[in-house]
């Protein structure tokens, strides 16, 4: 029979390897959440400058391109993590995997979005995490849950509203902000029929409303200019820049919870 | 959303949601099973212990039906997806460890390994994406059996059995010591573990009251103190 000490002695190793890729897992989780908000910050950046002549493509569809290039890192590093995350160890490590993923996947939606104007589907995001190696049933680095897929997602529509209301300002920018909130509203309704499945769901879904209020505060204040005042496009321009701020000043001054949103937000992220 | 996308995610969730349904039925039988060798069990505080070999023998074949549902939800659960569905069934698992370990430690005082208990409850090597016994686990069944073993230091006493807290002692110090040679991170594990020095101290207390009074036989005394 085996001594208590040399059976403990085993344990000790198991633990240790489980403990050691756990911190593993969280580090680079950590380091995938970077990477992505830097790339949102990106798509937002170039999305947003002003189209130059002779540009063969639009500031969105540029921007998109890059942030996809950006992405390719995190894909990169879930390869690296491949012994870490594949088989049954996805599912035991699945809760320090996931922020990092979701993170991605809100990034890696809002450069679809930018370039197609549509909502990535689960198995396009599926499709960005193969492995480049072996054989096709090999090459999934990890399955992709319907949980993390639409709690990534979720996140997209506060981007998108920061995306509307800074566009507004600009040339065009209130079609945009228009066909951005037609979007925001699809989320909203489709992702409501999930949240009595999926966990944490519902919390964001709040976000989005909240996100979705916005949208439609500003496109308001458009339309109501817009009719009182028959201006060319370029004077419009310069006005709805004045009520955008005026109005998010306003709105600061009758509810504290401006900046607590955001807060919320940070946490939900 | 892509209609085609939004009706692939309400099917994957549907099936899913009919997995549980279906694990968790098997959940409540183990559930059951554990109950009724933990009654069983609980008798051996009050009974001497020529009688304990029968107590035994009714857990047994308690402790080998639950094989046939251990099989069932191996096959329940799809491939690489064991730590996914396992919370449903942790707290039973533990228990039937610590039933096992128990059933063991009555019957010759040994300790019962890792591949001991997953042999007695009918769980097979080649489950292990689905149904497994993981080390944590094993651990807990080990601390619950140190938590009832104090208590049964001191029934055994109050029966006239002077030689057992000895044995307990013993067997228990030995586990301890297994455990402080792990490096637990600050979980449920490493609190309960923090809780058994408590019992190894009330153990100890018992075997001093026993020894101080002389109640003990000789012999046993001092193959304890050499440990």
């Amino acid at each position: 029979m085996l001594s208590t000490a040399s059976i403990f002695d085993a344990f000790r190793a198991e633990i240790d390897d489980h403990n050691d890729r756990r911190e593993r897992l969280i580090k680079a989780s950590r380091d995938i959440t970077n990477i992505s908000k830097k790339t949102i910050f990106l798509l937002h950046r170039i999305a947003l400058s002003p189209p130059r002549d002779g540009d063969a493509e639009s500031p969105e569809v540029s921007a998109s391109k890059k942030g996809r290039a950006n992405l390719v890192q995190v894909r990169d590093m879930y390869a690296k993590l491949k012994d870490d995350i594949a088989g049954d160890r996805f599912w035991r490590y699945e809760g320090q995997v996931s922020p990092g993923l979701q993170e991605y996947i809100e990034a890696l939606s809002f450069a679809h979005f930018l370039e197609h104007g549509t909502l990535i589907t689960s198995e396009d995001v599926q499709r960005t995490l193969l492995g480049d190696d072996g054989q096709p049933a090999s090459r999934l680095i990890f399955p992709l849950t319907v949980s993390d897929y639409l709690l990534g997602i979720s996140d997209l529509t506060g981007e998108l509203m920061r995306y509307a209301i800074s566009s507004l300002s600009q040339r065009g920018g209130r079609t945009k902000a228009m066909s951005t909130l037609a979007f925001v509203r699809m989320c909203k309704g489709d992702f409501d029929g999930f949240t009595p499945q999926i966990r944490n769901l519902s919390k964001k879904q709040s976000v989005t409303t909240q996100s979705m209020k916005k949208i439609e505060d500003a496109v308001y204040a458009i339309v109501v200019r817009t009719s009182e005042y028959d201006l060319p496009p370029d004077l419009l321009d310069d006005l709805v820049a004045q009520i955008t701020s005026g109005n998010s000043d306003r709105k600061r001054r009758r509810d504290v919870s401006d900046d607590g949103d955001r807060e919320n937000e940070m946490n939900v992220d | 959303m892509d209609p085609a996308d939004l009706e692939l995610l309400n099917e994957r969730l549907e099936s899913e949601s009919q997995l549980r349904e279906k694990i968790k039925e098997q959940v409540l039988e183990l559930d059951k099973k554990s109950r009724v060798m933990l009654g069983h069990l609980n008798k051996v505080h009050s009974i001497p212990s020529s009688e304990v070999p029968n107590l035994l023998a009714s857990v047994r074949p308690v402790l080998e039906s639950t094989h046939s549902i251990h099989q069932t939800v191996s096959q329940l659960v799809p491939a690489h997806q064991f730590w996914r569905w396992k919370d449903m069934w942790t707290n039973g698992l533990r228990s039937f460890v610590f039933v096992a370990a128990f059933v063991q430690f009555l019957t010759d005082g040994t300790l019962l390994s890792l591949a001991d208990t997953t042999a007695q409850l009918g769980i097979k090597d080649e489950w292990k994406d689905r149904f497994a016994l993981p080390v944590e686990d094993y651990l807990h069944g080990l601390i619950t059996l140190v938590n009832e073993l104090s208590r049964l230091a001191v029934n055994s006493v109050t029966l006239g059995n002077f030689e057992e807290p000895l044995k307990i002692s013993a067997f228990v110090k030995d586990i301890f010591s297994g455990f402080t040679m792990l490096n637990l991170k600050n979980d449920l594990l490493r609190r309960r573990f923090d809780s058994l020095k408590y019992d190894v101290k009330k153990i100890e207390e018992i075997v001093y009251d026993v020894s101080l009074r002389k109640l003990a036989p000789k012999k046993a005394v001092s193959v304890n103190t050499s440990l």
